[in-house]
């Protein structure tokens, strides 16, 4: 909406205004949220000299308003003239940056980085410099916190005076007293080192990083380790050796498990950081170390890491290291160890190549495969596309078959349709012969299951199998047995014969469709339950597209003309929705 | 495609109704649910559920493995709404589905379908966070009043959402209550939808849970005899196990709110009559996290331009 002098228009933005103060939180907030079109009326003279000092003085409100706000002036830089007039939404978010709720402490940070991203080169040092000091001086750690954050925006563009400065009390707040802060610090540590030339990074940051990577709490060493990736990326192998590398050693066998947790979650971005070299002689012992770790929280994020920290070494390591592990793994107490291993294990396959696959991969994808818990046989089962590629069919059907017939009859559902999904695949590899021995009857077992879900899957599984095998192999085996389950006394089952005969009309040729679907529907039309006879009546919107005009009129019509005089309502609506489109 | 079918779709979207179109609906569910008994007629082939408390996302896996309505057809036992987080959009779908289709869809009133309830165990909460005002609240807890207490398959199996009452003996005196009122604190139309039976009592004691009664085998025996019924099926309390028989298969508990409060750690079950009443029981356990959408988000309410 643009500033205009009609009457509607500065009425709207009146009653904007006073929803500002109005004395619901939610208003307040839906209101904030619309500041822009408040501003955008009011030009950016007056959004700069009345609206600003107006929002200044209502910031001792609920949090939720204050959050509003501050993500709105972080936005706001247009609506104040510009970046020459960008300095004027600091005052603001200084105050808010000093607030209680970290939350919006947080984002006012995000906001005062926005802002100072586009500030002139003197705003910079007379405005955000020494806002930057005040709020690292400050006597609440919630200030001292929040410039933290700072340093990183406002460094690169300030004078060599000014950078030393900024350096120095960077250096103060790693020393605070404060927790709080000293965890803030450690946060930004890298960001900040970023912006440095690397010889100020290494004398400088590298010994706050070594003190906050030996702090007493455990919430602040846990950071160290993004800043072992972040300081890592900028140095070279000695330099990686002498100043990154105990700290690894350290982090990896804290005493604290959160610590452990986070250096197993970072483990392939430290090898990145770290390189090729140090990573073989160094990481692969830590990383063996975390997949022993006595805590299963541990255990089970490093078991995500295996494949990609494996691609990363040579194969004769994985072997001799990494693999024992993983066969511990496989029989880990923990299912959610075994879930990870089993959600990342497949993709072991192409590292290992054919042969080492066979030998000793194979096992383990079939222990798991029969593993208790059912999230650890789903992962392996949606993945095992992957394994083939790799070993190839045969081995497959030989090896995987029997545990994926076994699996076809599992008793999660969920386990059971994604056997289903694989199915058409595994067709296309088998070739008719195995198929038809190995598969054949299981898809018609799953067609009378007992779950609604899975006769859906597997009528649909029957559709994608036509379009492997031919008409011809349907017409012989699969279609006649099909049929024949009109006769189930359930209503449930005969119905599967409905959904069959109208998701594969459109597949199956005029001869089949004529001589044994279109009787049989007739048939079902009769039905003694109204569900069936109404499914007929849909099946038939889908049926009729494959069928010759003079059927439809001739045989269907009068089906449906009579089902529309049916005693049941639903029979007769679905009727007549078919019969509209005959 | 009509209206209310574009409703439906949203529903099963989770995505709860407006306030306008929650009246309407309740409106023409009314006009259905004045013309049904206080022990309405069903017949087999039905799939009979117990509790779902606003498990919204358990509800769809519930349709997933029973198949969507119409194709297949439901008679629900109550305790639709509380407890879970999507006791709106749970209730005004099985509402819909029964408007929409009125003979596949039977709904019971549970304990929890009260004005009194609803304001201690989420549902009132939630209408007013969902809506930002209480009058869907009053719309759907009018439309309780007017839910069935009970229902009766093909002439013999009793269905109800907590149990019997010593004030009634027969089904007769049942169809001559005068349902359309707020669940009252005793007497009969309370004990159908609070008491439970026991396997440890004989005739009737008093209930734990301060209101309706317990009653013991011989009562189930005696009202099925009295009434010529071969099975009571109810729901209203938590089993392990999803079902439960008792009293030699005279009864049976079903509860169709897996991993109950998304902490009990129960499977689920609904029970499948088909044509000629034979039973199949199936199980289901909580929907996966991959298939549960983020929690509702507040909506912001259009006031101005």
């Amino acid at each position: 909406m643009a500033a205009s002098s009609s009457d509607s228009s500065l009425l709207g933005i009146a009653i904007m205004i006073d929803e500002l103060k109005a004395p619901d939180t939610t208003l307040r907030v839906a209101a904030i949220k619309r500041l822009s079109i408040i501003a955008d009326a009011l030009g950016v003279e007056r959004t700069r000299l009345e609206l600003l000092p107006f929002l200044t003085e209502s910031i001792d409100d609920e949090d939720e308003v204050l959050l509003a706000l501050v993500q709105e002036l972080g936005k706001f830089v247009d609506y104040v003239g510009g970046p020459e007039h960008a300095h004027t939404l600091l005052p603001p978010l200084e105050v808010l940056a000093t607030v209680e709720e970290t939350v919006v402490r947080d984002a006012a940070v995000a906001s005062l980085c926005d802002v100072a991203s586009v500030l002139p080169l003197d705003d910079m040092v007379a405005k955000m410099f020494p806002l930057i000091k005040r709020l690292g001086t400050g006597d609440w750690f919630t200030s001292r916190t929040s410039a933290c954050g700072l340093f990183a925006v406002a460094y690169p563009s300030l004078p060599g005076e000014h950078q030393a400065e900024l350096r120095a009390l960077f250096n103060q707040l790693c020393h605070d007293d404060t927790p709080m802060v000293r965890r803030a610090a450690s946060a930004n540590l890298g960001k900040f080192a970023k912006t440095q030339d690397k010889e100020t990074a290494k004398a400088e940051m590298t010994p706050m990083f070594v003190s906050l990577a030996q702090d007493e709490q455990d919430s602040v060493r846990l950071l160290a380790v993004e800043n072992c990736v972040a300081l890592g990326s900028m140095f070279n192998v000695e330099e990686n050796q002498t100043f990154i590398l105990q700290t690894v050693r350290n982090c990896a066998q804290d005493k604290s498990w959160r610590v452990r947790y986070m250096v197993a979650e970072q483990f392939t971005a430290l090898a990145d950081a770290l390189g090729p070299e140090i990573t073989r002689s160094e990481l692969i012992p830590a990383f063996v170390r975390l997949l022993r770790d006595t805590e299963a929280e541990v255990r089970t994020v490093a078991a995500f890491k295996v494949t990609p920290f494996s691609a990363l070494i040579p194969l004769d390591q994985v072997l001799k290291k990494i693999l024992p592990c993983i066969k511990d793994f496989v029989v880990d107490t923990s299912q959610h160890v075994r879930a990870s291993l089993a959600s990342g294990i497949m993709g072991m396959a192409p590292v290992f190549g054919r042969n080492h696959t066979i030998e000793h991969l194979l096992p383990i994808y079939l222990q798991l495969l029969k593993d208790e818990f059912s999230e650890v046989r789903l992962n392996i089962i949606s993945k095992l596309n992957d394994v083939n590629n790799v070993i190839g069919i045969d081995l497959l059907s030989q090896s995987l078959l029997p545990a994926v017939m076994e699996l076809a009859e599992d008793s999660q559902w969920r386990v059971r349709l994604a056997i289903i999904e694989l199915i058409p695949l595994l067709a296309e590899q088998l070739g008719i012969a195995i198929f038809d021995e190995k598969l054949g009857n299981l898809c018609l077992t799953w067609l009378g299951d007992s779950v609604f879900s899975i006769r859906e899957a597997a009528t649909k599984n029957l559709r994608a199998l036509i379009n492997v095998f031919g008409v011809e192999w349907a017409a012989g085996n699969i279609i006649p047995k099909v049929l024949s389950m009109y006769t189930h006394p359930n209503y449930l089952y005969r119905m599967t014969t409905l959904m069959c005969i109208a998701e594969l009309s459109g597949v199956v040729g005029e001869d089949l469709l004529l001589n044994q679907m279109l009787p049989l529907t007739l048939r079902l039309a009769v039905d003694p339950v109204p569900n069936i006879r109404f499914n007929v009546a849909r099946a038939f919107e889908t049926i009729i597209k494959s069928l010759p005009a003079e059927v439809v009129q001739g045989e269907v019509k009068p089906c449906l003309v009579k089902l529309t005089e049916d005693t049941d309502k639903d029979v007769k609506f679905f009727a007549q929705a078919a019969l509209a489109r005959c | 495609m009509s209206e209310l079918d574009r409703q439906i779709e949203r529903l099963l979207n989770c995505e709860h109704l407006r306030e306008s179109e929650v009246k309407t609906l309740c409106a023409k569910a009314r006009e259905i649910l004045v013309e049904e008994a206080n022990v309405q007629n069903v017949d087999a082939p039905v799939t009979v559920c117990g509790d779902v408390h606003g498990q919204f996302y358990d509800v769809k896996e519930l349709f997933k493995v029973g198949g969507l309505c119409p194709e297949t057809n439901y008679l629900f036992m109550g305790d639709f709404v509380d407890r879970g987080f999507y006791s709106v959009e749970t209730f005004l779908l099985l509402l819909a589905l029964k408007v929409r289709y009125p003979d596949r869809m039977t709904l019971l009133r549970g304990n929890h379908e009260s004005r009194q309830i609803t304001q201690v165990y989420g549902f009132y909460d939630e209408c007013l966070r969902k809506f930002g005002s209480v009058s869907a609240w009053r719309y759907c807890t009018e439309i309780f009043d007017y839910l069935p207490l009970s229902a009766l398959i093909e002439g013999q199996i009793f269905a109800v959402h907590g149990g019997l009452s010593p004030s009634l003996n027969t089904l007769d005196q049942i169809r001559l209550l005068d349902r359309k009122q707020e669940v009252p604190h005793d007497g009969a139309m309370c004990d159908l939808m609070w008491s439970d039976p026991e396997e440890q009592v004989d005739g009737w004691g008093l209930s734990p849970r301060g209101a309706g009664y317990i009653f013991g085998a011989d009562v189930v025996s005696q009202f099925n005899h009295t009434n010529d019924l071969s099975l009571i099926c109810r729901a209203h309390q938590l089993v392990m196990e999803g079902y439960k028989a008792m009293f030699s298969q005279s009864l049976i508990t079903v509860w169709s709110a897996p991993n109950y409060c998304y902490r009990c750690g129960n499977v689920a079950a609904i029970l499948e009559f088909d044509e000629n009443l034979n039973k199949n029981f199936l199980i289901f356990s909580a929907a996966p996290a991959d298939q549960r959408g983020s929690p509702a988000k507040k909506a912001t309410p259009d006031y101005f331009l």
